[in-house]
């Protein structure tokens, strides 16, 4: 058999199997799960609506917004999915579903579409949508957390308004449309709003505990077990650190992300928080640390490339998280931590210099070596094309 | 995988190395070609002015090609018989090259064995004589020569000769085949590269998946003084110069640099070999083992190919296409060239002759970088190649070399491991054949 002629290529020739983009998307994917199935069986429907709706306006954004700008599709990397599902994630269960149209539409269609598609944006795209919401007028539906096994459903359409004076003992009632009141959404205070408002030291709290006290102290706040399994107020996917600790196995074993980043940012955290002595487990334990330590700090495209940059980030987020959580009026600061650092991620891979091999006593700046300006030079022979 | 856990260097990739294809195989003679195309340039450094005209008759092993330039090596007629012409061809990298063609003889006489000279009692010089007469040039796939490798500068002595035994590239096993039929011929060449550079060692780094040829060599080298063998971790790019120098010494050769800095040397077994034939019994280079194998054949081998032979002549060889052969390659496959059709002619440097099915190949569109950082991990120089890849699209030459264009050595392992198909090894080259013009002004 006479082959006939073959395609030209420059090597390697070999690719690494199932080294794709969508087999990383997947990876988290398959990560998040565990985190996933906790918060339904925490929040019940009302999780698995926000991420429904979520990730169905992500991937429509997505298509949507690739026809306007004339781009290819590319719903099939599942990068969009992700970005619905991670953004859920940071949602309170009880988050009206339009609001989280809006937030996801923010999240792929603004952070990540206008900036140039995937690989091009600075922001982590569900953050950065998270944030968004959080210093605009939406900002109350994101904010009121439900309790564990407050299992009414919230619609689509449900709730317009939110009136802040209706706030009685930890219950919302949300104005629907045309006046009409709907169910009232229990409310409880965040671990980490806890620790804040100092209740810390309370010995007990008004309005009901609708669960044994496995779960809540006398005190009114949740047992270790309470956060290590995710039974405690909070948003969908950070309650469990148990689902998300296996989610992070999964991650590191794959190898989709990479490890200097989550000890940076737990190393550091721990670090100021022991030596500040403010309540270091439960603050470990509470909040959106490991979600945005495995899952948003160690996003591909906002996160630095070298290993000198992964530290410099990790200990950076870990450090201003403390930050925030200690001398901020905030109770929490995952979100903004990783979206400062996000924007320096650039800036580190830009300056920050990695010695090469064999090299001794390199700088820790990166510079430009003395050339012409871009497309000056021209060759003295062409270039073979192979 | 096995041969894991032994020493290695930071960075690198594990492709699953298909060498159960033609391991096996031993060396047999490739038939003698009708016709030779003999490239009078297979190496780096000046071009040779040929020593013969059409119509001539040439001997086996007769020296056709030469030039009175040090960093260059003669070329040989790889066959008896007679010159048709001298013209230009195509070699494997697809650039146009001076090539003797030389038609065979029906009846080729075998090579003549001179008297030389006792290879023990062979002077620095007379080694570094031999190399340069035998055409000598490094048989991994750089085709550098010999001789000046031996000729290290007299500020920078070398103590350490290192033999690069690791084949790292997936698919061939040309030089294991050589450690495991001639581990003796081996470590006489070494011996001699030892002697030629005054060294106080030798070591033979071989990767740990070649664990038959380590228990020969080990054998060969116990009762020699000075001599060793070092297992290595199995992984690509081991047998990389500088990666191979940092495993088995620790000593780092820094950027821009050559292996005489570290005090150095690093030789092929396959020119290893060819030295210790050379010294012997007056060998020249004009023939190699090639790997000639891949799933798009139908019976893989390792072959005794003379220089020049056609490569279509080596697939014949080996059974001919199998499957659906999708892409030919010269060289393995993390490094090789690809060829559009079977007509360039083996060189000296020429390892293997590698046919992947579609499966194997799987070319994609490139995607825009997704900064997954993955290119950076396996970079064995710790470059930035996905930045190289930007600022070369760019045709911002200076950023290319602030991430380290000129420290790239092309073996691939960005692009082997890039999520989004980013050619990296074509954007670095592009990078520093510009910047070697710019720095020329």
């Amino acid at each position: 058999m006479a082959a006939g002629r073959f395609t030209l290529a420059v090597s390697p020739h070999l690719h690494q199997k199932g080294q794709t983009i969508e087999r990383g998307m997947t990876d988290v994917l398959i990560a998040l799960t565990p985190a996933g199935i906790v918060a339904m069986i925490v929040f019940g429907m009302n999780a698995f609506y926000v991420m429904l709706v979520s990730v169905l306006t992500a991937c429509l954004t997505e298509v949507v917004m690739r026809w306007v700008l004339g781009r290819k599709h590319t719903l099939r990397d599942l990068s969009a999915v992700l970005t619905g599902v991670l953004f859920a994630f940071l949602l309170p269960a009880t988050t009206p579903l339009w609001v989280v149209a809006v937030g996801a539409f923010l999240a792929v269609g603004v952070a990540k579409e206008l900036f140039g598609g995937l690989g091009r944006n600075i922001f982590n795209p569900a953050l950065f949508a998270r944030v968004a919401l959080m210093v605009s007028p939406l900002w109350l539906y994101i904010t009121k957390f439900p309790r564990p096994f407050f299992y009414r459903t919230v619609g689509f359409f449900t709730p317009v308004s939110v009136a802040i004076n209706n706030e009685v003992a930890g219950r919302v009632v949300y104005r629907g449309l045309f006046g009409s009141v709907y169910p009232d959404v229990v409310t409880a205070a965040t671990p980490l709003s806890l620790l804040k408002s100092g209740k810390m030291l309370a010995t007990t709290i008004s309005g009901p505990t609708p669960v044994g006290s496995t779960w809540v102290t006398v005190a009114g706040r949740p047992t270790f077990w309470a956060q290590f399994l995710g039974v405690h107020s909070g948003s969908l996917g950070e309650v469990s650190v148990l689902a998300l600790a296996i989610g992070a196995c999964w991650l590191l074993y794959r190898r989709t992300i990479d490890w200097r980043i989550p000890a940076g940012i737990f190393g550091a955290f721990l670090l100021v928080t022991l030596v500040t002595w403010n309540y270091p487990v439960f603050s470990l334990l509470g909040g959106g640390l490991w979600l945005g330590a495995f899952f948003m700090a160690t996003d591909w495209v906002t996160s630095p490339m070298t290993r000198r940059g992964k530290w410099i980030y990790g200990v950076g987020i870990g450090l201003t998280i403390a930050l925030i959580r200690l001398w901020s009026p905030l109770p929490e600061g995952v979100a903004i931590a990783i979206l400062q650092w996000n924007v320096l991620t650039l800036l580190i891979d830009r300056y920050v210099a990695e010695p090469r091999f064999g090299e001794v006593g390199r700088s820790w700046l990166n510079r430009l070596p003395p050339y012409p300006k871009p497309g000056k030079a021209e060759p003295d022979k062409p270039v073979p094309a192979n | 995988m096995s041969g894991r856990g032994y020493r290695t260097f930071r960075g690198g990739v594990h492709p699953p190395t298909h060498k159960e294809l033609s391991s096996s195989k031993a060396v047999t003679q490739a038939p003698v070609p009708a016709e030779v195309v003999i490239p009078l340039n297979q190496h780096i450094g000046a071009p040779n002015v040929p020593l013969v005209s059409p119509g001539d008759r040439v001997d086996v092993g007769q020296k056709i090609g030469e030039t009175e330039a040090f960093v260059s090596a003669p070329v040989h007629s790889s066959v008896a018989g007679t010159v048709r012409a001298v013209e230009d061809v195509r070699n494997f990298t697809g650039a146009i090259v001076r090539a003797v063609v030389i038609t065979a003889d029906a009846e080729q006489p075998a090579f003549a064995a001179a008297r030389m000279k006792p290879v023990g009692e062979l002077t620095a010089d007379e080694i570094r004589r031999l190399a340069r007469e035998g055409g000598l040039v490094g048989m991994g796939g750089a085709a550098f020569p010999t001789h000046v490798k031996l000729t290290p500068p007299r500020d920078k002595p070398v103590d350490t000769v290192l033999l690069n035994a690791c084949e790292c590239e997936p698919f061939l096993t040309c030089d294991h085949r050589l450690m495991l039929e001639r581990p003796a011929h081996i470590v006489e060449g070494l011996k001699l590269l030892v002697r030629a550079v005054g060294a106080e060692r030798g070591i033979i780094g071989i990767e740990a998946n070649k664990m038959d040829a380590v228990d020969g060599l080990r054998a060969a080298v116990s009762s020699e003084p000075g001599l060793d063998v070092a297992v290595l971790d199995v992984k690509y790019p081991e047998g990389s110069e500088k990666q191979l120098i940092s495993v088995v010494t620790g000593r780092k050769v820094p950027p821009g640099m050559l292996p005489g800095e570290v005090g150095c040397l690093v030789q092929n077994v396959g020119t290893s070999v060819a030295l210790y034939e050379m010294a012997s019994i007056g060998k020249p280079l004009y023939e190699r083992v090639v790997t000639v194998t891949g799933p798009g054949l139908r019976s893989p081998g390792n072959f005794l190919a003379k220089i020049g032979t056609r490569i279509s002549m080596l697939i014949e060889a080996a059974g001919g296409w199998a499957g659906e052969p999708a892409r030919l390659i010269m060289g393995g496959p993390m490094t090789g060239w690809a060829q559009e059709e079977p007509v360039a002619s083996v060189v000296k440097g020429t390892s293997g002759v590698l046919v992947l099915t579609p499966e194997l190949v799987d070319a994609r569109d490139e995607h825009a970088c997704v900064r997954c950082g993955k290119c950076v991990e396996a970079c064995p120089m710790f470059l930035m190649p996905n930045y190289i890849a930007e600022a070369a699209i760019r045709e911002d030459w200076a950023k290319a070399e602030m991430y380290g264009a000129l420290d790239c050595f092309e073996c691939g392992c960005c692009s082997y491991t890039c999520p989004a198909y980013i050619p990296h090894v074509s954007y670095a080259r592009k990078a520093k054949a510009q910047l070697a013009a710019l720095k020329k002004r």
